[in-house]
Formats: C-alpha cells, sequence, structure tokens
C-alpha cells in the first residue's frame, strides 16, 4: 500500500509543481505586494477601503452582481423549466442553444452587443421605428450596456445548476400534491419552488461570484463611467503602476469571493455534482 | 403544476424561445457584418462584399496574431494535457483528506478572478523575464486550462473499474503496460475532451493575455481587443467571425466525440 501512496503522489507531483510555480507563487507575490509598498503595513488596503472614489467603485461591483444575478436567475428560469419537460430533438436544439455561448469568447460577445447596442445601431433603430423613442437611446458605455452584456455572457452558468436540480424533481410529487386537491399555485409555492431552491442558490452564487471578478464585458461595454472592481486594478496596473494598491484591491476581490464561497458550501445544499456531474 | 394549464405551458415555452433567441442570435449578428462592404461598421450591412476578408489575410499583423493564437494553444494544450492526465489519476489513488485538498489546489485557477490570476502571473512574468513570450503565455494559459483536463479525464477514469486494473496486476503485468492496455482506451474520450476544451480556453482567452502580450506574443484576441479601443474597423468582425468558426467547429467536433462540457466552463 505504501507503494501505492507514493505512486499516487509521483503522478500528482507535475501538476502540483506546476501550479506552485506558475499561479500559487505568482499569487503569493502578487498579494505580498500590498503590504511591502513606500507606505508598507496596511497601508494600501487602507487608503482603498477610505476613498471615496474606491467605495464607489466597490458599490458599483457589488450592485452590478446582484442585479445581473436577478436577471439571470429570471431568464434561467423558464429556460430550465421547458428543458425538463422536452425530449428527443427540440430538448438537444435547446440545451445546444444555452451549451453555444460557452465556446464563444467573451470578447467577441461582448464585441457583438458593442454593435448592437451603437447610437445608430439596430436596436436603437428598431426601437426609434416603433415609437419608443424619438432620439438614440444611449445603450453603450454605460451601466445599461453592462448589465445587459453581462447578463448574456453569465446567463448559461445559471441555466445549468437550475436545470439539474429541476431535472431531480420527483414529478409524482407533483402529482400526489394536485391529487390531494391542491391548487397549482399552492403547488408549486409549497412543493416545486421549495425542490428548486437549491439550483437557484446554486446558479445564483455562481453567477454572483463571476460578476465580481468579470473584466472584459464592463471594460468594453461600461468603460469609466462604470468602473468596476477589476477596472480598477487593471488601471492600476497599466496606467498608474500602483502595484501595491492593485496587490489591495486584489485581495479585496480574492477575499469577497473566498468567503461567499465558503458561505455558500457550508449553507446551500449545493449540488455536489455540479462541478462534475 | 404537475401539467401546467395550456395558458401558462404556452408563456413558458415561448419565453424559453425568446430566452435561447437573446443568447444566441447577438452572437451570430457579427456574421453578417464581416460582409460589410462600406468601410465603417453597419449592422446589418447595405451592401456585401470580401473586401474585409481580402484586407485581414493580406494584412500582416492579423496573420501573425491568428498564428501565435494557434501556436500558444496548442502548447498550452500539451502542457495542460501533460500535468493534468497523470494528476487526474493519482487524485483517485490518494487517501480523501489528500485528495480534497489537491482538488482544491487544481482547481483554483477556475476559483481565483482571473483578472487576479492576470496581474500576479503578469508581475512574475515581469521579474523573471518571461513577459511577452509565447512560452510565458503557454504556461499561463495552461494553469487555466488544466481544470478542465483533470475534470474531464476524472470522469472518464470513473468508468474503468478498478479490479480490472487489479486484475492485470495480479497476472503480472506492469503498471506501465496496464496503463497503456487497459486505462488509456478506456479514457480516450475525456483525453479529447480535454484537450478540446483546453485548446478553446487558450484561444479564446483574452484577460491574461492583455497583460502578457507585450510585442512578442500578440494572440488573436489581444489584436480584437486593441483595435475596438482603437480603430474599430470592420476587419475586427471578420477575426470574431473566424474565433466563431473555430469554435463552431469545436463545438461539433465534441458533440460528436460523445463527451460533455461538464459543470463548469469560462
Amino acid at each position: 500500500m505504501r507503494g501505492d501512496r507514493l505512486n499516487a503522489l509521483l503522478l500528482i507531483l507535475p501538476a502540483t509543481a506546476f501550479l506552485l510555480l506558475w499561479f500559487v507563487v505568482p499569487l503569493c507575490r502578487l498579494l505580498a505586494l500590498a503590504f511591502t509598498g513606500e507606505a508598507g503595513g496596511f497601508e494600501s488596503l487602507w487608503t482603498l477601503l477610505s476613498s471615496n472614489v474606491y467605495q464607489r467603485v466597490l458599490g458599483n461591483t457589488m450592485i452590478v452582481a446582484v442585479i445581473v444575478t436577478l436577471l439571470t436567475l429570471v431568464l434561467a428560469w423558464p429556460v430550465a423549466y421547458v428543458l425538463t419537460r422536452l425530449k428527443g430533438i427540440g430538448f438537444m436544439l435547446m440545451l445546444y442553444g444555452v451549451l453555444f455561448p460557452f465556446w464563444i469568447s467573451v470578447l467577441v460577445r461582448t464585441f457583438s452587443w458593442m454593435l448592437l447596442l451603437e447610437r445608430n445601431g439596430p436596436i436603437n433603430r428598431f426601437l426609434m421605428g416603433l415609437g419608443v423613442t424619438d432620439q438614440p437611446l444611449a445603450l453603450l458605455f454605460n451601466e445599461t450596456g453592462v448589465l445587459i452584456g453581462m447578463t448574456h455572457v453569465l446567463l448559461p452558468y445559471a441555466v445549468l445548476p437550475l436545470f439539474s436540480a429541476m431535472n431531480r424533481i420527483d414529478r409524482r410529487l407533483l402529482q400526489a400534491s394536485d391529487g390531494l386537491g391542491a391548487a397549482p399555485l399552492d403547488t408549486f409555492r409549497r412543493v416545486y419552488l421549495p425542490l428548486s431552491l437549491p439550483g437557484l442558490f446554486g446558479g445564483g452564487t455562481f453567477v454572483f461570484l463571476l460578476c465580481l471578478g468579470f473584466f472584459i464585458t464592463p471594460a468594453l461595454l461600461g468603460g469609466a463611467n462604470a468602473m468596476t472592481l477589476s477596472m480598477l486594478i487593471s488601471s492600476f496596473v497599466t496606467d498608474r503602476l500602483a502595484w501595491s494598491l492593485a496587490a489591495a484591491g486584489s485581495i479585496i476581490l480574492l477575499a469577497i469571493v473566498l468567503v461567499l464561497m465558503g458561505l455558500a458550501m457550508r449553507l446551500l445544499p449545493l449540488d455536489k455534482g455540479m462541478f462534475a456531474k | 403544476m404537475s401539467q401546467l394549464s395550456p395558458s401558462l405551458r404556452w408563456i413558458a415555452y415561448a419565453s424559453a424561445n425568446l430566452v435561447i433567441a437573446f443568447l444566441v442570435l447577438p452572437i451570430l449578428a457579427v456574421i453578417p457584418t464581416s460582409f460589410n462592404q462600406a468601410s465603417f461598421i453597419t449592422v446589418p450591412p447595405t451592401a456585401w462584399s470580401w473586401r474585409w476578408y481580402e484586407a485581414f489575410f493580406q494584412d500582416i499583423e492579423w496573420q501573425s496574431a491568428l498564428w501565435v493564437s494557434i501556436q500558444i494553444a496548442v502548447l498550452a494544450t500539451l502542457i495542460a494535457l501533460a500535468a493534468g492526465t497523470p494528476a487526474a489519476i493519482g487524485l483517485q489513488r490518494l487517501p480523501p483528506r489528500l485528495r480534497a485538498a489537491m482538488t482544491g489546489l487544481f482547481l483554483a485557477p477556475m476559483i481565483v478572478p482571473v483578472i487576479v490570476s492576470a496581474v500576479a502571473i503578469y508581475r512574475t512574468a515581469l521579474d523573471i523575464g518571461l513577459n511577452g513570450t509565447r512560452i510565458g503565455m503557454a504556461l499561463s494559459h495552461a494553469a487555466l486550462a488544466l481544470p478542465f483536463v483533470v475534470i474531464n479525464i476524472g470522469i472518464a477514469l470513473r468508468g474503468v473499474d478498478s479490479r480490472w486494473l487489479q486484475a492485470a496486476a495480479g497476472l503480472g503485468a506492469t503498471p506501465w503496460t496496464i496503463f497503456r492496455t487497459i486505462t488509456l482506451p478506456n479514457i480516450v474520450p475525456g483525453l479529447v475532451g480535454g484537450a478540446v476544451f483546453a485548446f478553446i480556453t487558450s484561444f479564446d482567452e483574452v484577460v491574461i493575455a492583455v497583460f502578457m502580450a507585450g510585442y512578442g506574443a500578440k494572440t488573436l484576441p489581444v489584436k480584437i481587443w486593441e483595435s475596438i479601443r482603437l480603430e474599430f474597423t470592420p476587419v475586427v468582425a471578420v477575426a470574431a467571425t473566424l474565433m466563431i468558426l473555430l469554435a463552431g467547429i469545436l463545438f461539433i467536433l465534441a458533440r460528436m466525440i460523445g463527451t460533455k462540457r461538464n459543470g463548469v466552463t469560462v
């Protein structure tokens, strides 16, 4: 048995060494920069947390994440439900509709929205044609653009956990509830909804965490008018060479993500198979 | 509730189809734009032509970006497979506690926000002179791709019965023979699936690439990123269409092999 153990350790050695050298050590070196700047100590973290500008960026990041999470869950609901009812080719087509966007670069998907949301783009022309608005709406380079783009990119992440939770609901429970005389709305509220909650929370947590660290889509669709934490970190590095501030921002972002993930794993009956079905 | 009333049913199906349209159609909007004849971007184009495809394939910078992207993606895939395949096999043989810890490490690149990984790796790459090199970029992409390889091969390994391995060992087969004749043939779908995901993860990746590219490793997504921010010409639509085309081919390939892109993806 001891030989087996040694064998297993040897097998995981290359990946472990690689990740330590090219991922863990760089990460620790970056985070350490927060405490070794000119000011030293907790100065960079304090600067970041106490400044009005940075507080606004942090608040904006949170608000965007909350709204996008709610939007994706609302949109994911009917898709996940219908997926549980479809069979054969209809099921495959809808599932591929959810999976295909995963394969397309976030950059390409964001670029698409830049074309569509432009001042003279098709969506503005359509809205003006309908008479909804006289002047083109500002849909790009503000919060609206960010919300639309991020909802689009993150929606599949909400559909899959929701679908997997709904798919495991025993339909006989619903029939039993119906048979015992519950109104459809009662069956939904007291049986179906509670049973689909793990998927709803799982998908919601997942989308929320991805939102917090999102970079490409807010940077292109929101621009300087809708700064998020990830854009701030990037601008510290590329525009200001303020490495200790970038490190402090990274610590804050990483801490929020890890705490939320820890809470979610503890509190939610998360589907253990979500990561590997 | 076990059977929705016809009107509710209709609403559920209609809204599901609308959401799918919202997911798919905006992506496809780029494709007609790439056949634009005008020298600025219009959606949809008023006149059609191949001129921006000619422009793409005559421009040495776009050419080189495409080539660099392919080289880096192939290299990243090889690194991720070489490290990830033995790791997935080794994980199964570890005691539960250690296995959980190591799985956490191998999945970490998927959990840490990419902007944080990007800035961290960029800093270390700057310090040791690997910034702006293809090998530096490939290593970074391999770190992002490793979780997909470990997950995919891990799933495939569930189909390998440990009694087969014991039987082979009992009959005197060496570990290498057991791997070559039993394990390997059974995990081919996982290997191919992992390789396809690793490739597309690298080929599509922008955040690390934007920091690390420099002059020596400017990938297609970096070139697109720069063009969107600087000039915004219809050539960008051509590059985006080519990326959709490649992703489409790989998507169909992965379906044909019968591997599923399970769980978490980027």
